[in-house]
């Protein structure tokens, strides 16, 4: 039985370089993330997504898997306990294509998730809200609040 | 046996009621749907006709008006024969406040196995969508989903059909 993937298609007034730097810099990323995404992206390199509130704490791990700058960016992912279980990292792929008109298609494909797991409930939840506060970023210089709203859901 | 589902989670910095506004009223659903007009009073079994470019080419019914919460109606695709014999599916729009921003969850279902509407409709939401944020945050519309582009729009619906024709 193949395991469930979640894609996630979104369209941004951007270009592809701008939404290249904005996932792989680690102080960009924090700007619209509440994360910083932190590797030097070559293959083979781990990367480090990390919190930004002064704790240094790292949620998730991976490595590099396949990188062709500003195109295509395939990670693995993992919290750091479950980073040497293979049955428990998953793969997350940026496909980032220009349209016509100055607009960029991002697609977010999230591969081998093992079904019914907090990680599937947690980047399902998450992935809609990361890219829409890329999206808000790079198209007005402001990112949602991450934080805030994790927070407030959480206290629903 | 049924067909696949459709859902799309934005999240769009803006206010209930200027969301609504802009789901249900021709002045905006022109900017950023493909040039559309829409014509309903919105109310629960009212019709409702969704027109550019002198043709129509999606009718349905609302099923559900909350004003600022959740609409919901039936589509049935008008512009090509063969689209028009399938039976409707739903689109649902659940508009939920979220601090500054609105979380928008759009569910299109009730398709049957093999529609040949759905692949149009998936790869058309996340264009239409991605430009109603675009225009609802910075107030321009991305340019790919303008009237001139309909016309494209229409036929890649029709490519997507027919490559799951049989």
């Amino acid at each position: 039985m193949s395991k469930p993937s979640y894609v996630y298609v979104s369209y941004i007034r951007s270009t592809p370089e701008k939404v290249w730097q904005a996932i792989t810099d680690r102080e960009i990323s924090k700007q619209y993330w509440g994360r910083s995404n932190r590797s030097d992206w070559k293959v083979g390199s781990s990367w480090e997504h990390q919190r930004v509130d002064g704790s240094n704490i790292t949620d998730i791990v991976g490595q590099v898997v396949e990188t062709r700058p500003p195109h295509h960016l395939v990670i693995s992912w993992a919290t750091p306990s479950d980073a040497n279980d293979p049955g428990r990292v998953s793969r997350v792929s940026f496909d980032i294509e220009p349209q016509s008109a100055g607009i960029v298609r991002l697609t977010v494909t999230h591969s081998e998730l093992e079904p019914g797991s907090q990680m599937e409930r947690g980047i399902t939840w998450g992935w809609p809200l990361v890219l829409a506060s890329l999206k808000s970023f790079l198209e007005t210089g402001e990112g949602l609040p991450i934080p805030k709203i994790k927070e407030a859901q959480q206290s629903k | 046996m049924t067909g696949p589902n459709f859902v799309y989670v934005s999240y769009i910095r803006t206010t209930p009621e200027k969301l609504w506004q802009a789901l249900t009223q021709s002045a905006f659903t022109r900017q950023y749907w493909f040039g559309h007009a829409v014509e309903s009073d919105w109310k629960p079994g009212s019709a409702i006709r969704f027109f550019a470019a002198g043709k129509c080419d999606v009718q349905g019914e609302v099923l559900a008006s909350d004003p600022y919460r959740r609409l919901a109606y039936s589509w049935r695709v008008d512009f090509d024969e063969a689209l028009r014999n399938e039976e409707p599916s739903r689109v649902s729009f659940d508009l939920e406040p979220v601090g500054p921003e609105v979380k928008l969850t759009v569910i299109h279902d009730q398709f049957g196995a093999g529609s040949k509407v759905y692949p149009g409709i998936s790869n058309g939401w996340p264009m239409v969508l991605a430009s109603l944020k675009s225009l609802l945050e910075t107030g321009e519309p991305l340019a790919a989903t303008s009237e001139a582009a309909l016309c494209a729009a229409r036929q890649r619906s029709l490519d997507l059909a027919r490559a799951t024709a049989a």
